[in-house]
């Protein structure tokens, strides 16, 4: 690096997200005026640190030079999440709904990464203000990591991003093109439409209206905080599960994917093997959960195998799509289930979506390289290329899919490892850092679905915290900043 | 793209004239139960004289074998070799009623052979001598095998990246193999039976009996794990064996290839290895780690105490880091933290052309380094920053080898653990389970924890783990490659 960092450039674009977060802090000022509560006055000074914030960001960047480059964008990815769950923390905060602020950053982190494990423990005491803008910490979470997506992650290279843009959306060159901008602006369309959809069909399915929004910002942005304690198991209601399930499922898929349907460019959709790799992924698991969750002792009756179709199906499809809202206390099923569970969550669906985990192309990508690896030792001689959806992938590509994946994995062992130094037991330290860094929300033993994250150490919600962001942006945008080389100049 | 069928009259012969060798080694057996005066010595001899007949009858049947070898050649003798050993070696167990079930007898062996250690016996003081002296030599005969497999054969076929070191010590680099074949083969076998004289003679020291003394020797220095009590090393409670056994174990897990460097006096060499630096370097750290965990800072340390915690330590981690598997504490009584740290050295081994399973060391190191680099390369995306290992530059092919080596590891073991789990283990027992028979290790987490065994296992999940325990010993390629369909093609 020959430039020192161009901080005026950072404060500049973070001190615009601010003035953004204090828009978005109007809405569950609304909610307050609607329902008459009393909490107004919290968001009032939130919105005005905000935003007093937000400007002096932009003054002391307004003679900022318009070079950017890939230490920027790690800094302003990094620390727009950072003060983004700062600031959304303090409505919970100062108004002693969660009175720790240990918790409160948890909990607005987790919001903010779409993660969606919760540190409380009755979820219904809180007033409606603040449970909208838990749902809504999801979604704008949801809506930044598409942006991210798009625009800054591919441009900081390194988790082989390149490869599964469509042809168009990469930054190749250290610009945003035109193109990306329009793609950028369909998929805000895309997002947007799937979230008013959603609440539309939960209406029509039996939720109150209130309900129903706050379940589709969480669903469309793969969150999976609920406004009840008992996640959707509340409503006992199959027509609420499908419309969740069928969400879900269209949350997790590659959103360009919507952009050719728009096109009816149907050739692209069926050759794009992510897809196809997670429809068959997402197939092979529920099959072999319902084996395990039907109870073959008793007779079979339709309803009782309904009932395990779409207890699976809704499992399946939180984890893959890394939501974590939950119908069914899935401790007291088969301890294989637990694995499946595990493994899905590890894996995450598809790229350009708002789900985390190493994500199905890679996963794919992978598995390609390892058959043609082995295909290469009884060839030798033979080029076998790994291709994927019909192109071939440069070597470097691949080298940098395998690291990402090996990091990711590394990375799991340590903080498995780091939890359970922290007081966590095998079960929790395990489930807990894959649950984060996958920012699913669902775990095993003490945190599973009918507990939450509240009893675990102080210095284990941090680290979970660190972790939860790590995994949201791809691991390199935060690794990053803390390496020594980063900083030299 | 290959030109010939798999040339089958070979791969008959060598096996064959392998089988010779097993027929040998059980007829040694006989000798045990004389001097014993047990009756099962029958066994033995009838299972020595069947192994010859069919040793006899595979050469035979190669007479006029081509002298044609190749990768595939090369994958089949080795595979199908340890399968038939453990089918003969299984016979005196099942035939003699010690073990009644042909599954677990098989496990059993197998078990042996692979080096693994995991016993499906509840009572093992309950067997002959000669039956635990033949549990002890399928570690030996095992351990030697793979050390002669992976400096010496392995090489040739060009697997798995282990050719790393051997070019730099004596093993062939070219396609054939080589003339020093031989003579290297030599060299591995008299550092492998100096090493295990000299623990025999340093167990004796420590006032074990003679017979206990070699049997624990093979399984040591085959980094195996049968002991000949059901307490393992935690019958004798005594501080001395337990160092001598730890201090053979470390041994056995280090590139043997370093031993001939020090008889050549090419100490340079030695210091320059970097599988064996991080190798020890790993062990010390995880020691301390897992001794600070194990005193109880609530009482009063004291000097005895603090020995007890490091000595406990110093033996579990190299016990499992070798993957030997002796045991002389319960660490299921241990904290979780120690299982994660123990389950992490059983995954990464020791080092490579060793007996010791796993991933091994060398390619840690260098999964390890490529990410590092593949990190500063984000950042300088222009620089050309060379993965370099032992100060050589490590070629891009052979690092995606190497990196490619280690996911299919990982996920061949996520692979295994949803299987064990499926087929009805636990939750612990399953990942336990399945990362110490994939490893060689031997006991693994919850009911087949240390002081547990895998009797009560499924059978299915038995010859699950048999499968397990052949591919994680052969390094996975060589087994997995029988299983793809362009294999068999011509």
């Amino acid at each position: 690096m020959n430039r020192g960092l161009n901080i005026r450039l950072i404060l500049k674009i973070v001190g615009g997200l601010l003035l953004v977060e204090a828009v978005f802090l109007l809405f569950p000022l609304i909610v307050t005026l609607i329902y008459g509560e009393a909490e107004s006055r919290f968001y009032l000074r939130t919105i005005g640190i905000a935003a007093g914030l937000g400007l002096v960001g932009l003054l002391s960047g307004i003679k900022a030079e318009m070079f950017f480059g890939k230490r920027e964008g790690a800094v302003i990815v990094t620390f727009t999440w950072l003060i983004y769950t700062l600031i959304g923390a303090l409505p919970y905060w100062l108004s002693g709904n969660i009175p720790a602020f240990t918790d409160a950053f948890f909990e607005s982190l987790s919001g903010f990464t779409t993660t969606g494990t919760t540190i409380l423990n009755n979820i219904e005491a809180l007033p409606y203000n603040m449970l909208f803008w838990r749902s809504m910490t999801h979604w704008i979470g949801g809506l930044g990591i598409m942006v991210m997506f798009l625009t800054l992650i591919p441009f900081l290279g390194g988790t082989g991003y390149e490869l599964f843009s469509s042809e168009g959306t990469t930054p190749i060159k250290e610009k945003i093109t035109p193109k990306i901008r329009e793609t950028a602006q369909f998929l805000l369309l895309v997002y947007i439409l799937l979230t008013a959809l959603c609440t539309i069909a939960l209406t029509l399915a039996g939720m109150n209206l209130f309900d129903a929004v706050n379940h589709a910002l969480s669903t469309v942005s793969t969150g999976g905080f609920s406004t009840k304690q008992l996640s959707i198991a509340y409503w006992n209601s199959p027509a609420i599960e499908y419309v969740i399930i069928f969400f879900m499922f269209f949350s997790g898929i590659n959103f360009t994917i919507f952009y050719y349907i728009y096109k009816s460019n149907w050739d692209r959709i069926k050759k794009n093997e992510e897809l196809k790799y997670y429809i068959l992924i997402f197939l092979v698991s529920v099959l072999i959960i319902i084996y395990s969750h039907i109870d073959f002792s008793k007779p079979l009756t339709f309803a009782s195998i309904e009932k395990s179709v779409r207890g699976s199906l809704f499992i399946v499809t939180s984890c893959i799509t890394t939501t974590g809202l939950c119908t069914e206390d899935y401790i007291l099923w088969n301890s294989y289930t637990w694995i499946v569970l595990l493994v899905l969550m590890v894996t995450g669906a598809s790229t350009y979506s708002t789900s985390g985990g190493i994500k199905v192309a890679r996963v794919v990508v992978l598995a390609k390289f390892c058959y043609s690896e082995y295909k290469k030792l009884i060839h030798p001689n033979a080029v076998i290329p790994v291709r994927f959806n019909g192109y071939i992938v440069k070597d470097d590509l691949l080298l940098r899919v395998l690291v990402f994946s090996i990091i990711y994995l590394l990375i799991i062992v340590t903080g498995t490892f780091i939890l359970s130094l922290t007081g966590l037991g095998f079960e929790e330290a395990i489930s807990g850092m894959i649950t984060c860094m996958s920012d699913v929300g669902l775990g095993l033993g003490k945190l599973g679905p009918s507990s939450s994250f509240a009893e675990i150490p102080v210095i284990s919600k941090w680290f979970l915290a660190f972790v939860m962001l790590l995994g949201r942006l791809e691991i390199y945008s935060v690794l990053l900043l803390f390496t020594p080389v980063f900083w030299k100049k | 793209m290959f030109k010939s069928e798999i040339n089958y009259k070979l791969v008959s012969r060598v096996i064959g004239n392998l089988l010779l060798v097993e027929s040998a080694v059980l007829f040694f057996v006989l000798f045990i139960t004389l001097i014993y005066g047990e009756k099962d010595g029958w066994y033995f001899v009838g299972t020595s004289l069947f192994a010859l007949l069919a040793g006899l009858l595979m050469i035979a049947f190669g007479k006029n074998a081509p002298e044609r070898i190749g990768k595939r050649e090369g994958s089949m003798i080795v595979t199908f070799t340890w399968i038939i050993f453990s089918l003969v070696g299984a016979l005196p167990f099942w035939l003699s009623n010690s073990i009644p079930s042909f599954t677990d007898a098989f496990f059993e062996t197998i078990s042996g052979f692979t080096t693994t250690g995991a016993s499906i016996l509840n009572n093992i003081e309950e067997l002959s001598h000669g039956m635990l002296f033949w549990r002890s030599l399928t570690h030996w005969v095992g351990g030697l095998g793979i050390i002669v497999i992976s400096l010496a054969l392995l090489p040739v076929f060009g697997v798995s990246g282990t050719q790393l070191f051997a070019a730099e010590t004596t093993g062939p680099t070219k396609d054939k193999i080589h003339p020093k074949l031989n003579e290297t083969a030599k060299r591995l076998f008299l550092i492998y039976l100096i090493l295990t004289a000299a623990e025999t003679i340093l167990l004796l020291f420590g006032r074990m009996n003679l017979f206990d003394a070699v049997c624990h020797s093979f399984s040591t220095i085959a980094t195996g794990g049968f002991s000949t009590k059901q307490a393992s090393i935690a019958y004798y409670n005594s501080p001395y064996i337990e160092y001598v056994i730890t201090i053979f174990m470390i041994l056995s897990g280090v590139n043997f290839g370093n031993y001939y460097l020090a008889y050549q006096r090419k100490f340079d060499k030695i210091k320059e290895n970097e599988e064996l630096r991080f190798y020890l370097i790993l062990l010390f750290v995880f020691t301390v780690i897992v001794a600070l965990s194990l005193i109880d800072f609530s009482e009063v340390v004291t000097g005895s105490s603090v020995e007890k915690a490091w000595r406990e330590a110093f033996f579990t981690v190299s016990s499992l880091m070798t993957t030997t598997g002796m045991v002389t504490a319960d660490y299921m009584f241990w904290k979780p933290l120690t299982w994660i740290i123990l389950i992490t050295v059983m995954m990464t081994g020791a080092s490579a052309g060793s007996t010791s399973g796993g991933i091994k060391m060398i390619r840690v190191v260098i999964s390890a380094k490529a990410c590092y680099y593949e990190f500063k390369r984000l950042i300088h995306p222009t620089a050309v920053i060379p993965v370099r290992y032992n100060k050589h530059v490590v070629r891009e092919d052979t690092l995606t080898r190497v990196i490619a080596f280690t996911l299919l590891y990982i996920v061949f073991a996520l692979f295994g653990i949803l299987v064990l789990a499926i087929s009805g283990m636990g939750f612990l027992e399953s990942i336990g389970g399945m990362v110490t028979c994939l490893g060689g290790v031997g006991p693994g987490l919850g009911l087949v924890g240390p002081t547990g065994n895998f009797a009560q296992i499924p059978e299915f999940s038995k010859w699950f783990l048999d499968l397990v325990m052949l591919t994680g010993r052969l390094e996975l390629y060589t087994v997995l490659m029988l299983f793809t369909p362009a294999f068999w093609r011509k």
